[in-house]
C-alpha cells in the first residue's frame, strides 16, 4: 500500500516513499525508487496509478532539464510547483488524465529556503510544512502534528520520519517493508540511509 | 547591381550579410534617444522624444495610465520597463507581444518572467522576421531594465537582428556614439539610484538634439525594489519629469550654461 | 548576369550552384573562429571571442552552449540564427530521452541539427541559416571523444580536428601541419590555443576554452590558465627562434669559413 510523507526543518526538506511495486495483490518488486530527482534542488515522490506515475514523473523531469539547460538557471521551487501542477490540471481535463499524487520537495537558492509541495491528481496544490500520500497518511499526520518542528535539525527530522514509518508498519494492514528517503537542503538532493 | 541584394530580408548578399538588417539599424540610428543605466539598488532608463508640436495634445497623458506619455518607454510586466528606439508601430507591436509573453510565463509558473527570457522571447520573434519569407525585419532596438532573483538589477539591449547582450550602461538611438563614450567615461562600479539618475539626465541633456530639456522632450523611468524588496516600476509623469529637472538645474534656462560647462 | 538565380532559394542556377547556400557560409566566415580539436581521452573546443566592451555584461556573451550534460556546442556565423538552432538541439536532446531513455549521441545531434539547416535551404521563402557549428561531446558509456562539423547546406561531418569562421582555412592547415592522434589533456588545449593565435592576434583576453574529459565532465578554463598557456607557447616559439638564430649564424660562419678558405689559395 503506497505511503509517501515530506517533512521540512531547519534548511532541509525531508522525502520518504515506500519501495514496492504491486500488481492485483502481488507485491512485484520492493526496491523502486519513487522519488525523482527533477534538478539539483528539486525532488519529487509519486503515488498513483502505477504506468501514469513513471510517464508523468519522466515528462517532467525532462521538462524541468529541459528549461534549466536553456536558461542557465533551474526553475525555483514555487515555479516548478506551479508549472507541475498546471500541467496536472490541463491532463485532468484531457481525454485521459493521470492519475498522479504526488510530493515536490525543493531548495531554494535565491532565498536559501526549503519548501514543500503537496499535490493531487486533481490539480490541487498547497504549500505545507509537513505531508503525506496514500494509506500511511491516515496515521501519521496526527503524528506530524505533534511532533513536527519547522527548526528541527536534520536528525530529529530523521527521528520524526522514523516514528511515523514505524507507525505505518505497526498498524497498516499490508504494510510496506523497506522506505527511501532523500534530503534536500544547500547543498543539493542526495539519499539518506534510515 | 546591389539592388538585388538589399530589398529582401530572406536574402544573403554575396558576401554573406543581409542589408535589410543593416538598413533596419541604420533606421534607428535616426531615432530618439534611449538610455539605460544600471545601478547597484535599481535601474534608470531616460528617452528622447521626436514626436512633439504645439498642438500636440498631451494632457491625456499628464492624467493617466501608469504615468509618461508611452510613445517611449513601456511597461512590459510589473518586473520590467523597456524604452524603444525606431519605427514607432514596429515597437507598438513588439511591446505587445512582450506583455503576452510575461503573462504567459505568470500563467504557467506564477513568477514573473526572468528578464533575460523575457528579452530572448523578443529576440526569437525578431530573429525570425529576418529569416522567414516575404518579411521585413523589425526596425526596433529595445532597452530592457528589469529585475528578477537569479541575476538581480539587469539591462539589456536588443536588435534588429536578434541579437541581445547585457550592459551595465548603455545607449540606442541618434547620437548614441557619443553618449556611450561619455558613460565609459563617467560610470562607476556600485553606482547608487540618485547617481545614476544624475548621470542619465546630464548624459540626455548633452545628446540630445534639442537646446532645452523639459518634459516635451524627455521620458524617464526608473526601477527599484520596494520594502518587500519587490520591484517597482515607476514611470514619471511630466510635473515629475519636470520637477526632477529642476532638482538636477538641466531646466530649459540653464542648458545653455550647462551645454558650454 | 546570374539573373535571378541567386535570390530564390530553391533554386539551381544553370551551373549547378545553389547561391543563397554558398552566400550563407560567406556569413560563416565574416563570423568569430572556432576550433575544435581532438585528444586521446579529452576534446577540447577553443573560440576566438570579441572583446567585451568596458560597459558590458560578460555574463552574456556566451559563445560555448551545452546542449545536454554530454554535449556542447560552438558555432560561427550569425549569432541570433545560432541561439534559435542550438534551441531546437535543446528540445531534441530532452525529447529524445523521454522518448527512448537515453541521452542522444554526438552524431545523432549533430545530423539532427544538420536535417534543420538542410530543410532551410529547401523550403519556400526562408533563408538558410548563416552559421557552422562544431559539436563536441561523449557518447553515454562511451570513452572515445566526439568531434563534429555542420556547415549551413547541412553537410555534417566527422573531425579529428577542424575550424570553422574567421580564417578558418588558416587554422585547418595549421592543424593539419601539427595534430597529431593521442595527444594528452594538455596538449590537446595547448594545440588549440596555438591554432586559435594563428589567427587572434590580442591574445589570452580574446580566447575561450572549454574542455571535456569525460561523459558529463566539462571545464572551461579561466582567464589566467589560458594566459599561462599563452605564455608558454611564446617562450617556446622565442626559444625555437633563438635555435634557428644560432643555426643560421652557425652556418653563416661555417659558410665563411669555407670561402676563407677557398679564398686562401687563390692569394
Amino acid at each position: 500500500m503506497e505511503t509517501a510523507f515530506g517533512i521540512t526543518g531547519k534548511g532541509y526538506v525531508l522525502i520518504a516513499s515506500d519501495t514496492t511495486a504491486v500488481h492485483s495483490i502481488v507485491k512485484v518488486k520492493t526496491d523502486v525508487d519513487k522519488i525523482k530527482e527533477l534538478s539539483p534542488f528539486l525532488l519529487m515522490a509519486t503515488s498513483g496509478e502505477p504506468g501514469d506515475t513513471v510517464q508523468f514523473a519522466e515528462y517532467i523531469e525532462r521538462n524541468i532539464r529541459l528549461y534549466h539547460i536553456r536558461n542557465n538557471f533551474p526553475l525555483r521551487p514555487p515555479s516548478a510547483a506551479s508549472w507541475i501542477r498546471r500541467s496536472l490540471a490541463d491532463s485532468l481535463r484531457s481525454r485521459k488524465p493521470y492519475s498522479v499524487n504526488l510530493l515536490l520537495g525543493g531548495y531554494d537558492v535565491s532565498t536559501y529556503k526549503p519548501h514543500l509541495y503537496w499535490m493531487d491528481y486533481l490539480g490541487t496544490l498547497a504549500e505545507v510544512p509537513f505531508a503525506a500520500h496514500g494509506y500511511g497518511s491516515y496515521f501519521t499526520l496526527s503524528l506530524l502534528d505533534k511532533y513536527h518542528d519547522p527548526e528541527a535539525t536534520v536528525e530529529e527530522g530523521l527521528a520524526t520520519l522514523k516514528r511515523c514509518i514505524d507507525e505505518v508498519s505497526k498498524r497498516l494492514v499490508v504494510s510496506p517493508d523497506r522506505f527511501k528517503v532523500k534530503i534536500v537542503d544547500k547543498d543539493g538532493v542526495r539519499e539518506i540511509e534510515v | 547591381m546591389a539592388r538585388r541584394y538589399d530589398s529582401r530580408t530572406t536574402i544573403f548578399s554575396p558576401e554573406g550579410r543581409l542589408y535589410q538588417i543593416e538598413y533596419a539599424m541604420e533606421a534607428i540610428s535616426h531615432a530618439g534617444t534611449v538610455l539605460g543605466v544600471l545601478a547597484k539598488d535599481g535601474i534608470v532608463l531616460a528617452a528622447e522624444k521626436k514626436v512633439t508640436g504645439k498642438l500636440l495634445d498631451l494632457s491625456g497623458a499628464k492624467e493617466g495610465g501608469y504615468g509618461g506619455s508611452g510613445e517611449k518607454i513601456f511597461l512590459l510586466n510589473s518586473n520590467v520597463v523597456a524604452g524603444v528606439a525606431g519605427i514607432t508601430a514596429d515597437a507598438n507591436s513588439l511591446v505587445n507581444y512582450a506583455r503576452e509573453a510575461a503573462q504567459r510565463h505568470l500563467y504557467m509558473y506564477n513568477e514573473d518572467i526572468p528578464v533575460e527570457m523575457l528579452a530572448q522571447r523578443l529576440c526569437d520573434l525578431k530573429q525570425g522576421y529576418t529569416q522567414y519569407g516575404g518579411l521585413r525585419p523589425f526596425g526596433v532596438s529595445l532597452l530592457y531594465a528589469g529585475y528578477d532573483p537569479h541575476y538581480n538589477f539587469q539591462l539589456y539591449h536588443s536588435d534588429p537582428s536578434g541579437n541581445y547582450s547585457g550592459w551595465k550602461a548603455t545607449c540606442i538611438g541618434a547620437n548614441s556614439g557619443t553618449a556611450q563614450s561619455l558613460l565609459k567615461q563617467e560610470y562607476k562600479e556600485e553606482i547608487s539610484i540618485e547617481d545614476a539618475i544624475s548621470l542619465v539626465l546630464r548624459v540626455m541633456s548633452k545628446t540630445m538634439d534639442s537646446t532645452t530639456l523639459g518634459s516635451e522632450k524627455l521620458e524617464f523611468a526608473t526601477l527599484t525594489l520596494d520594502a518587500e524588496q519587490r520591484p517597482k516600476a515607476k514611470i514619471y509623469r511630466p510635473a515629475e519629469i519636470d520637477a526632477l529637472l529642476r532638482k538636477h538645474d538641466l531646466a530649459k534656462k540653464d542648458e545653455d550654461a550647462e551645454m558650454k560647462s | 548576369m546570374s539573373g535571378s538565380y541567386d535570390r530564390a532559394l530553391t533554386v539551381f542556377s544553370p551551373d549547378g550552384h545553389l547561391f543563397q547556400v554558398e552566400y550563407a557560409s560567406e556569413a560563416v566566415r565574416r563570423g568569430t573562429c572556432a576550433v575544435g580539436l581532438r585528444g586521446k581521452d579529452v576534446v577540447v573546443l577553443g573560440v576566438e571571442k570579441k572583446s567585451i566592451l568596458q560597459l558590458q555584461d560578460p555574463r552574456t556573451v556566451r559563445k560555448v552552449a551545452m546542449l545536454d550534460d554530454h554535449i556542447c556546442i560552438a558555432f560561427a556565423g550569425l549569432t541570433a540564427d545560432g541561439r534559435v538552432l542550438i534551441d531546437k538541439a535543446r528540445i531534441e536532446c530532452q525529447s529524445h530521452r523521454l522518448t527512448v531513455e537515453d541521452p542522444v549521441t554526438v552524431e545523432y545531434i549533430t545530423r539532427h541539427i544538420a536535417t534543420i539547416q538542410q530543410k532551410y535551404t529547401q523550403s519556400g521563402g526562408v533563408r538558410p541559416f548563416g552559421i557552422a557549428t562544431l559539436i563536441v561531446g561523449f557518447d553515454p558509456h562511451d570513452t572515445k571523444p566526439k568531434l563534429y562539423q555542420t556547415e549551413p547546406g547541412g553537410i555534417y561531418s566527422e573531425w579529428k580536428a577542424n575550424a570553422i569562421g574567421r580564417s578558418s582555412k588558416t587554422v585547418r592547415e595549421f592543424l593539419e601541419k601539427n595534430h597529431k592522434d593521442d595527444l594528452s589533456r594538455d596538449d590537446a588545449i595547448k594545440l588549440t590555443v596555438k591554432s586559435l593565435l594563428e589567427v587572434v592576434q590580442t591574445g589570452a583576453k580574446n580566447i575561450e576554452i572549454s574542455v571535456m574529459e569525460s561523459y558529463g565532465k566539462i571545464t572551461s578554463l579561466d582567464l589566467p590558465q589560458i594566459e599561462a598557456i599563452v605564455q608558454e607557447i611564446e617562450r617556446e616559439k622565442e626559444a625555437e627562434a633563438e635555435r634557428k638564430r644560432t643555426r643560421l649564424a652557425a652556418a653563416a660562419a661555417g659558410q665563411a669559413a669555407m670561402s676563407q678558405r677557398a679564398d686562401t689559395p687563390a692569394q
